[in-house]
C-alpha cells in the first residue's frame, strides 16, 4: 500500500501524460500499445482443431509488440527502480548495508513492552481466535456473516455457516468490508465548515432546528440516504415523520433497483421481490443477470450456491442448464452452455420476442438475425419443455420490459411457486430512487431545502451529471453530510459527521430471503463514529435511545426488561412483520434476544411467499430494433469490485484483477473486437466518450464475447480522495444520464491520438523453455498461453461426451499421469496426513471470493497500479479465465490456481538456501527467514503460482492496519518469495486441537480462507491419506485431474473436469461445440 | 634495477597469507560464537522493569501456582501476563503502602498497562504454542528454568532455534508425567527417584494424559497412592507445590483404581520413551519440521 499514493499521482495524469511514470527512471510503464491484427487472430483459431483454449487475444496475434511486452514483464528485469529512490541514494543505502550485513545475524532483537490488560474481559483467552456473528447490510440484502476476532479486533469476515442464506460462503466486496473498517483514510471526526468539532455541537445545531421546524412539521428538512436496509432506521423514520410529516427522507444509490421496482409495480400494484429456487430449476434463462457475479446481484450465495448443487454430478447424470442473454461480458454469460449478445437497447425486445414465443404478450417481430431467432426458438423450446422446472430471471440493469416479461413468462410457464416465489421486498422502504432524486434535486433548486441531512451517500460523485447535485446543493441553507470518508459530498457539505462502519456499529438488515439479521459491533469504534440511527432517532419523542436500544425495541418491543410474554412488537410499515417476528413473546425473552445475538439472526423471519399475480398485457410490445446507425451504445454497470465507488479506497478491491477483464487499479471502455476495428482502435488508444455533449476519456479495452456496438463504462473509478482511490481510473458518473442510467444510445467515440496505459494482469509469465522442452525458445510468450493451447490444461466435455466416455478428461495428448515410482528422486513418505485439494471447475463461478479471502487470511500486501502492471501482483490464489472459440461469441473457463504443492516440486530441488522444503504431510513449504531471494523457485515453477517480494510491498507503518492482520501469519519483508500454504496456519491450529484430544483430524475440520469462502463449495480441502474424506473421493472420481501433472510434479491440487449440459439441437443449428 | 623484495620476503608473503586465513577463521569463530552469547540471545540477563517482581517470592515462598497468574497457558498458544486486577486481588489488603508497589497502584487507578518488557521474546517468525506443550508432557521448567529460584526473572535458555530443536529431535529426554508439568524441581526419574506409572486403555478422543498416570510414591505398598493426572476434578490445576521437593508431601492422596499395573522407571529415557508412547507425540520427523513454528 506504500507504493499507491505515488502511483494515484502517477494514473491522475495518465488522460493526459500516460508516460509520467518514466520520469522515475523507469521505462517498464512505456510498454508498447498492442497491435492487433483480427484476421491474423481468426485464421490462427481457424486452424486449430478441436477443443483449443487461449489467454489472450494479443497472445493469438502474436505480434512483436506482444513479445515485447512480456519480455518486459516478470521475471526477467528485476534491475528497474520503481520507488523513489534513485540509484544513487541506494548505492549509498547500499553501501551502509553492505558494511552491516556481516553483523545482521548479531544484531539484537529490540526490546518488547507488553501491556498487560488492567483489568481482563472474563471471557477472553489471549491467543485464540472468537468468533461472532453479524451481518454485511448490503443495499442488495444483509450478507450474514462470522466475524474472526483477534483480542477484540475483528480480523476475518467470512459468511455465517448457520445462517440458511449463505451456509458459509461469501464474496469478494464482504470480504473485503474488513479493510473497509481498517481504511487509514476514514473521517475520523465532526466537521464544521472542515474545523473539528464535538458530536454535541452537532447534535445541540441539529436538535435546535427541528424543535424551530416542530411547528411547521418539518418543513425544508429533507434526508438523501443510501438505500436503507434497517427495518429499525424505517421504523425510526416512519415513527418521526409523525412528529415532523413535512419532512421528506429520500434514497438513492446509484445502482439501484428502479427497474426491477417499477415493473413490479406495474405488474403486481405493489413493490415486491422476487426470490429464485434454482435448485428446483433445470433450465435457467438469464436474461442480463449476473446473478453468479457476485453481491452485486440479489441473493448471489444463495442463487450461485443453488446453481453450482445442480452441476455437481456426484452419483448422478442430471445437471441443469444455463442460457443468457446478455450485451455485456459476464461471469454468469461465460458460465452459460449457450449464450447470445445483445445490446442494451434490443434487450426488451428480445426478452418480449421470447415471452412471444411462449404464447405470452406480443411482440413487434422482425429484425433479428438467424443467429438470434434460432437462439431465441431454441430457448423457447427448451423452457416450454421444462415448464415449472425452469426459470427466466431478468437483470438488474436491464429495463422494465424485460423484467415485465420475465414476470409474464415465469407465470406462463407455470415456475411461480416452484421456482419462483414473490416476496416482501428485501429493502424496508421500497422505492423509485431516480425519480425520487430528480423531485429532491428540483425542490433543492427550488429553495425549498433548508436542512438536507445526507446519510451514508456521496451523491455530489454519484447523481448523474445532468441533475448537478453540486450546483443544487449551493441552493441548500445546511448540509450534513454523515460518511465514512470526508468524500466529494463531504468537502462541500457544512457538517460532516464520521460514520462508524457496520463492524461498529448496531443495526439490523434483512438478507435475500427476508431473514432478519442483527447488525452488532465488533470494536469499539475506532474514531468514535456515528450511525444513521442516533441522527434519525432525534426526530423521535425520545432523542437519547441509542442504536442498539432501538434496534432491540424493533425486535422486542419497548418494554426494557421484558416481562414474560413480552411487549408488543412495535411494527412499523413492512419493518417487522407481525408477531411471528418478535423475540419478545413467550418464555424467556431475554435468553431468546441473546440466542439471536450469539446466532446473528433472528429465526422464522423468512418471507413468505406472497400469492400475487402479475397482471395480463402488462408485456407491452417494443419495436425490435431501435435507431441504429452508427451511433454508439453507451453501456453503465458497477464496477465488479469497487461497485459504485464505496469500496474505491480498498486497496484489496482495486487490485484484484476484475474478473473477464482483469483489469487492476483501472476502468476502460470496454467493446468488443469487432467494434473496436470498426472504429479503428487499438488497445489502449485513448478515447473520448460523449454522450449527450458530456465528455470523459478512458482507455480502451477489447472484452471478448460483448455485443457489437456497445461500450461499457464503469462505475465507482474516477474518485478525488483517498490515498488508494483518488485518481484511479475515470468518473462514469460525469455522462451518466438520470434518465437512463444504465444504458443509452447516441454516444461517440473519439481516438485522441494519446495513448492511455490500461493495467491490465493477463500474461504474467514468460515461458523461457527450449523448444526441445515445449517452449518457443525465445522467451516471447506467456506460459499459460503457450500450455494452453495443447496441454490440456483445462479439459471439459459435454454431458453427452461424459456419457460416453467417462474417461474423457484422462485421454488425448499430455493427459497421461505417470507412475509414482517414475522419479529421479526419492518418493517421500506420507504416514499420517497428507494434504491436498480438488476444485470443481463446474462449480467455480470464477466469482474472486476466494481470493479476497486469502488477501485477508495471509496478510497479503496490496502492491500498487504500476507494480501490479508489470505483473508482481502478490495474490497467493489467481484466477485464470481462458476463453475457447470465436472471438465474437467466445466460451470461457475459469481455473483458480494457487500452489499445487507438488509431491515432486520443482521449486524445492533449485533452491540453494533450503527455504522452500517439503513437509511429511507433503506441504511445500516456505520458510521466509531462510529466503535469500534468487527467484530460482520461480522459475522452476510450472504453475508459476509462487509471488516475490520485489520491494517493501507490506505496510509496517500504518497503525491501523497493524490491527488487521491476521497474527498467525508472518508479514513479509522485501526480497522474500512467497505463495500459497495451503493455509498452513489453520492445519497448525487444527492439528493442535487434535493432538490435545488424542484423536485423528476429522474431515472437514480444517477449512483453507479460499474454500471457506466459496459461494459453491468448489474448493474442497482434506487428507487424501483417509480414504474416507470428501477430498479422497473427488480424488478417485472419473473427471479428475492434474494441470500439467505429465511432467511428473505429482500435483496435490487436483481439477474436476467441467461439464456442461448442452443442449444438443441448438447447438447444432447454432453450429456449436463442434469439435 | 634490483628487485625491491628480498627472497626471505616470500616467507613473510605466505605468513600473512596464512594469517589472513587464520583472522578470516577467527573472526567467522568469533561471529558464530557471538552469535549464540548472551550478549545476543539476552540468555541471564535481568531486564529493567517497572516493578522488581520476585518470582521467588511468590512461587517459592508464597507457594503461588503458575496458572495463578498465567491462566492460559493450557488452551492457548499464549501463557498470558496477569492482568493488574490479579496483581491487586492481594496487593489491595497487602504492602498497600509499598513504594515498589506504585506502579501497580497506578495502573489500577489509572487504568494504563503496566509495561513490563518481555523477558523470553521469540522473533516474530517464530509461533510458539504453550498449551501443545504443556498438554504433552514439557513442562514450565524445562524451558524457563527454575523460575521458583529467580528474584528477578531472566531468560535460562537461550531459546534459539538450535536449543528449540534438541528437544524436536529427541523429546523422549525432556517428558515428564503432565502432573509434574508446573513442578519447578522435577528432575526426572533416577535410582533415588524412580517413577511410576501406568497407562489405562487409550482412547481417541479422550486428552491422552487422562489414560497415564503417574506417580512417585510405590503404589504396591500401602495406604493409597498419589493420583496424579489431568483428570482430576480440576483440570489443569494439579496438587503440587511448587519448589517442594519430589517425594515430600503433597496434597491428599487419592484412591486410584485398583488393577492398573505399574511400570517402575529408574531412568528418564525409559520414562521418556514411555510417555512418548502413550501421549501420543509426534514423531521427530513431524517435530522438525519447518511449519511446526514458522508460518
Amino acid at each position: 500500500m506504500k507504493n499507491t499514493v505515488q502511483n494515484a499521482q502517477l494514473t491522475a495524469q495518465n488522460a493526459e501524460l500516460p508516460m509520467a511514470a518514466g520520469e522515475n527512471g523507469n521505462d517498464l510503464a512505456q510498454i508498447e500499445p498492442k497491435k492487433l491484427t483480427l484476421d491474423e487472430v481468426r485464421a490462427k483459431l481457424a486452424n486449430q482443431k478441436g477443443k483449443k483454449f487461449w489467454r489472450s487475444v494479443d497472445e493469438l496475434a502474436d505480434e512483436p509488440e506482444f513479445a515485447e511486452l512480456v519480455n518486459k514483464e516478470f521475471p526477467s528485469q528485476a534491475s528497474e527502480w520503481i520507488d523513489p529512490v534513485s540509484r544513487r541514494s541506494f548505492l549509498k543505502v547500499m553501501g551502509a548495508s553492505m558494511a552491516l550485513a556481516g553483523l545482521a545475524g548479531c544484531t539484537k532483537q529490540p526490546d518488547e513492552p507488553i501491556y498487560p490488560y488492567v483489568t481482563a474481559p472474563s471471557d477472553l483467552i489471549l491467543g485464540k481466535p472468537a468468533y461472532f456473528a453479524s451481518a454485511f447490510p448490503f443495499t442488495t440484502g444483509a450478507v450474514p456473516v462470522l466475524i474472526k476476532s483477534a483480542a477484540y479486533r475483528p480480523i476475518k469476515v467470512d459468511g455465517n455457516p448457520e445462517h440458511p442464506y449463505t451456509r458459509g460462503g461469501s464474496d469478494p466486496i464482504t470480504q473485503a468490508t474488513l479493510l473497509d473498517m481498517y481504511d487509514p483514510d476514514r473521517s475520523q471526526h465532526v466537521l464544521y465548515r472542515g474545523e473539528t468539532r464535538p458530536w454535541v455541537s452537532f447534535l445541540g445545531a441539529f436538535r435546535a432546528m427541528l424543535a424551530d421546524k416542530k411547528a411547521s412539521g418539518g418543513q425544508g428538512v429533507y434526508f438523501l440516504s443510501a438505500t436503507v436496509t434497517s427495518p429499525t432506521l424505517a421504523r425510526q423514520w416512519q415513527e418521526g415523520k409523525k412528529n415532523y410529516p413535512q419532512a421528506k427522507f429520500v434514497q438513492y444509490d446509484p445502482v439501484n433497483r428502479d427497474n426491477h421496482y417499477a415493473a413490479a409495480k406495474q405488474a403486481f400494484g405493489d413493490y415486491v421481490d422476487t426470490q429464485y429456487r434454482l435448485d428446483q430449476a433445470d433450465v435457467i434463462v438469464s436474461l442480463d443477470a449476473d446473478f453468479l457475479g457476485g453481491v452485486q446481484f440479489p441473493g448471489f450465495h444463495q442463487l450461485a450456491r443453488d446453481y453450482a448443487g445442480k452441476r455437481k454430478l456426484q452419483g448422478t447424470l442430471q445437471m441443469n442448464r444455463l442460457y443468457v442473454v446478455e450485451p455485456v461480458t459476464t461471469l454468469t454469460g461465460f458460465k452459460a452452455e449457450h449464450r447470445l449478445a445483445v445490446p442494451p437497447s434490443r434487450m426488451a425486445a428480445f426478452a418480449q420476442a421470447l415471452a412471444a414465443a411462449l404464447g405470452t404478450g406480443s411482440a413487434q417481430g422482425g429484425g433479428w438475425s438467424d443467429h438470434e431467432a434460432t437462439f431465441l426458438q431454441g430457448v423457447a423450446a427448451d423452457l416450454r419443455a421444462s415448464a415449472g422446472k425452469c426459470v427466466v430471471i431478468p437483470g438488474e440493469f436491464a429495463p422494465p420490459e424485460v423484467h415485465l416479461a420475465a414476470f409474464a413468462m415465469n407465470q406462463a410457464l407455470g415456475n411461480v411457486g416452484k421456482t419462483v416465489a414473490y416476496s416482501e421486498p428485501v429493502n424496508p422502504m421500497p422505492s423509485i430512487q431516480t425519480d425520487d432524486l430528480r423531485s429532491l434535486v428540483a425542490d433543492m433548486n427550488a429553495g425549498k431545502v433548508d436542512w438536507l441531512v445526507i446519510l451514508n451517500a456521496n451523491p455530489v460523485y454519484t447523481v448523474p451529471a445532468d441533475l448537478d447535485f453540486e450546483t443544487a446543493m449551493s441552493r441548500v441553507g445546511t448540509v450534513v453530510h454523515l460518511g465514512s470518508h470526508v468524500d466529494e459530498t463531504a468537502q462541500t457539505s457544512h457538517w460532516h459527521i464520521n460514520n462508524a462502519h457496520y463492524l461498529e456499529m448496531w443495526s439490523d438488515a434483512r438478507s435475500y430471503d427476508g431473514t432478519v439479521s442483527i447488525v452488532q459491533p465488533m470494536i469499539e469504534p475506532l474514531y468514535g463514529g456515528r450511525n444513521a440511527h442516533e441522527i434519525v432517532q432525534s426526530l423521535l419523542d425520545n432523542p437519547d435511545v441509542s442504536a442498539y436500544d432501538a434496534v432491540r425495541a424493533t425486535w422486542m418491543g419497548n418494554g426494557a426488561p421484558l416481562a414474560k410474554g413480552g411487549a408488543q412488537p412495535q411494527a412499523a410499515g413492512n419493518a417487522a412483520n407481525g408477531s411471528a417476528n418478535n423475540v419478545a413473546t413467550g418464555g424467556d425473552a431475554e435468553f431468546r434476544w441473546r440466542k439471536v445475538l450469539h446466532d446473528g439472526w433472528i429465526a422464522n423471519t423468512a418471507f413468505t411467499p406472497k400469492n400475487v399475480t402479475a397482471k395480463a398485457g402488462a408485456t407491452a410490445g417494443q419495436p425490435a430494433r431501435q435507431s441504429s446507425g452508427n451511433a454508439l451504445e453507451i453501456a453503465f454497470r458497477p464496477d465488479a469490485n469497487v461497485y459504485d465507488g464505496r469500496f474505491a479506497n480498498v486497496g484489496w478491491m482495486q487490485e484484484i484483477p476484475r474478473p473477464i477483464t482483469n483489469l487492476a487499479w483501472d476502468n476502460a471502455a470496454q467493446m468488443s473486437y469487432a467494434t473496436m476495428e470498426k472504429l479503428g482502435l487499438q488497445e489502449d488508444d485513448e478515447v473520448e466518450i460523449a454522450l449527450n455533449g458530456k465528455k470523459i476519456s478512458a482507455g480502451a479495452l477489447a472484452v471478448p464475447g460483448q455485443a457489437d456496438g456497445v461500450v461499457v463504462v464503469t462505475l465507482g473509478q474516477g474518485r478525488r480522495i483517498g490515498r488508494v482511490a483518488g485518481g484511479v481510473g475515470y468518473n462514469a458518473y460525469l455522462i451518466r444520464p438520470s434518465t437512463a442510467p444504465w444504458s443509452q444510445t447516441g454516444g461517440s467515440l473519439r481516438k485522441t491520438g494519446g495513448i492511455y496505459d490500461i493495467c491490465v494482469t493477463k500474461s504474467h509469465h514468460i515461458d523461457q523453455r527450449a523448444p526441445f522442452a515445449g517452449g518457443p525458445g525465445e522467451g516471447t510468450h506467456s506460459l499459460e498461453g503457450d500450455e494452453s493451447l495443447d496441454r490440456g490444461i483445462i479439459r471439459y466435455a459435454t454431458l453427452t461426451e461424459y456419457r460416453n466416455n467417462p474417461e474423457f478428461a484422462h485421454e488425448g495428448v499430455a493427459r497421461w499421469t505417470p507412475e509414482p515410482g517414475e522419479s529421479m528422486f526419492p518418493a517421500y513418505r506420507y504416514d499420517k496426513n497428507a494434504w491436498g485439494m480438488s476444485i470443481d471447475l463446474n462449480s467455480c463461478v470464477g466469482c474472486n471470493a476466494c481470493i479476497a479471502a486469502c488477501y485477508a487470511e495471509n496478510n497479503i500486501p496490496v502492491v500498487g497500479r504500476l507494480q501490479a502492471k508489470i505483473g508482481r501482483i502478490m495474490q497467493w490464489i489467481r484466477i485464470d479465465t481462458y476463453f475457447e472459440g470465436d472471438l465474437s461469441a467466445p466460451r470461457a473457463h475459469y481455473q483458480p490456481m494457487t500452489c499445487h504443492q507438488c509431491e515432486n516440486a520443482p521449486c524445492e530441488q533449485v533452491c540453494p538456501v533450503g527455504a522452500t522444503v517439503h513437509s511429511p504431510e507433503g506441504l511445500n513449504m516456505m520458510v521466509y527467514n531462510r529466503c535469500v531471494g534468487t527467484r530460482y523457485c520461480s522459475n522452476n515453477c510450472p504453475y508459476k503460482v509462487r509471488r516475490f517480494n520485489f520491494l517493501l510491498y507490506s505496510d509496517y507503518d500504518t497503525p491501523s492496519l497493524a490491527l488487521m492482520r491476521n497474527p498467525e501469519v508472518s508479514v513479509r519483508s522485501r526480497g522474500v518469495m512467497e505463495k500459497c500454504s495451503y493455509c498452513v496456519q489453520r492445519i497448525e491450529a487444527v492439528k493442535i486441537e487434535a493432538d490435545k484430544d488424542n484423536r485423528p483430524i476429522r474431515d472437514g475440520e480444517i477449512r483453507t480462507a479460499c474454500q471457506q469462502a466459496c459461494p459453491t463449495s468448489a474448493i474442497v480441502f482434506g487428507n487424501i491419506n483417509d480414504k474416507t474424506s470428501e477430498v479422497a473421493k473427488l480424488k478417485t472420481e472419473i473427471r479428475t485431474y492434474g494441470v500439467l501433472a505429465d511432467i511428473n510434479t505429482r500435483p496435490r491440487t487436483t481439477y474436476v473436469a467441467g461439464v456442461l449440459n448442452v443442449n444438443e439441437e441448438l447447438a447444432k443449428a447454432l453450429g456449436e461445440y463442434a469439435t | 634495477m634490483p628487485q625491491i623484495f628480498d627472497r626471505s620476503s616470500n616467507a613473510l608473503a605466505r605468513m600473512s597469507l596464512i594469517l589472513t586465513g587464520l583472522l578470516i577463521i577467527a573472526l567467522g569463530l568469533t561471529l558464530d560464537e557471538l552469535q549464540r552469547s548472551p550478549w545476543v540471545t539476552r540468555q541471564g540477563q535481568r531486564a529493567d522493569q517497572p516493578v522488581p517482581f520476585s518470582h521467588k517470592h511468590h512461587v517459592e515462598g508464597l507457594g503461588l501456582q503458575c496458572q495463578y497468574c498465567h491462566t492460559s497457558v493450557e488452551e492457548s498458544s499464549y501463557a498470558g501476563i496477569p492482568p493488574t486486577k490479579t496483581c491487586m486481588n492481594c496487593h489491595a489488603q497487602i504492602w498497600t503502602d509499598a513504594q515498589l508497589l506504585e506502579p501497580v497502584r497506578h495502573s489500577w487507578a489509572t487504568g494504563e498497562s503496566i509495561t513490563w518488557t518481555r523477558v523470553h521474546d521469540l522473533p516474530d517468525y517464530v509461533f510458539f504454542n504453550h498449551e501443545i506443550h504443556v498438554n504433552k508432557g514439557i513442562g514450565c521448567s524445562t524451558c524457563h528454568g527454575r523460575v521458583d529460584e529467580m528474584p528477578i526473572m531472566y531468560m535460562q535458555n537461550s531459546l534459539q532455534m538450535e536449543w528449540c530443536l534438541n528437544c524436536h529431535r529427541n523429546p523422549a529426554k525432556n517428558l515428564r508425567p503432565t502432573s509434574e508439568i508446573y513442578n519447578m524441581a522435577w528432575k526426572g526419574a533416577s535410582e533415588l527417584n524412580p517413577v511410576w506409572c501406568a497407562s489405562a486403555d487409550v482412547k481417541t478422543g479422550t486428552p491422552t494424559a487422562e489414560s497415564v498416570t503417574c506417580t512417585e510414591a510405590n503404589p504396591d505398598l500401602k495406604g493409597g497412592v498419589q493420583m496424579a493426572s489431568l483428570s482430576q476434578a480440576l483440570p489443569g490445576l494439579h496438587p503440587q507445590t511448587a519448589g517442594t521437593l519430589i517425594g515430600s508431601e503433597n496434597t491428599g492422596p487419592v484412591l486410584l483404581p485398583a488393577g492398573l499395573h505399574y511400570t517402575k522407571f529408574t531412568n528418564q529415557e525409559a520414562l521418556g520413551n514411555f510417555l512418548l508412547q502413550h501421549y501420543d507425540i509426534r514423531n521427530p520427523r513431524e517435530l522438525t519440521s519447518c511449519e511446526v513454528c514458522h508460518r
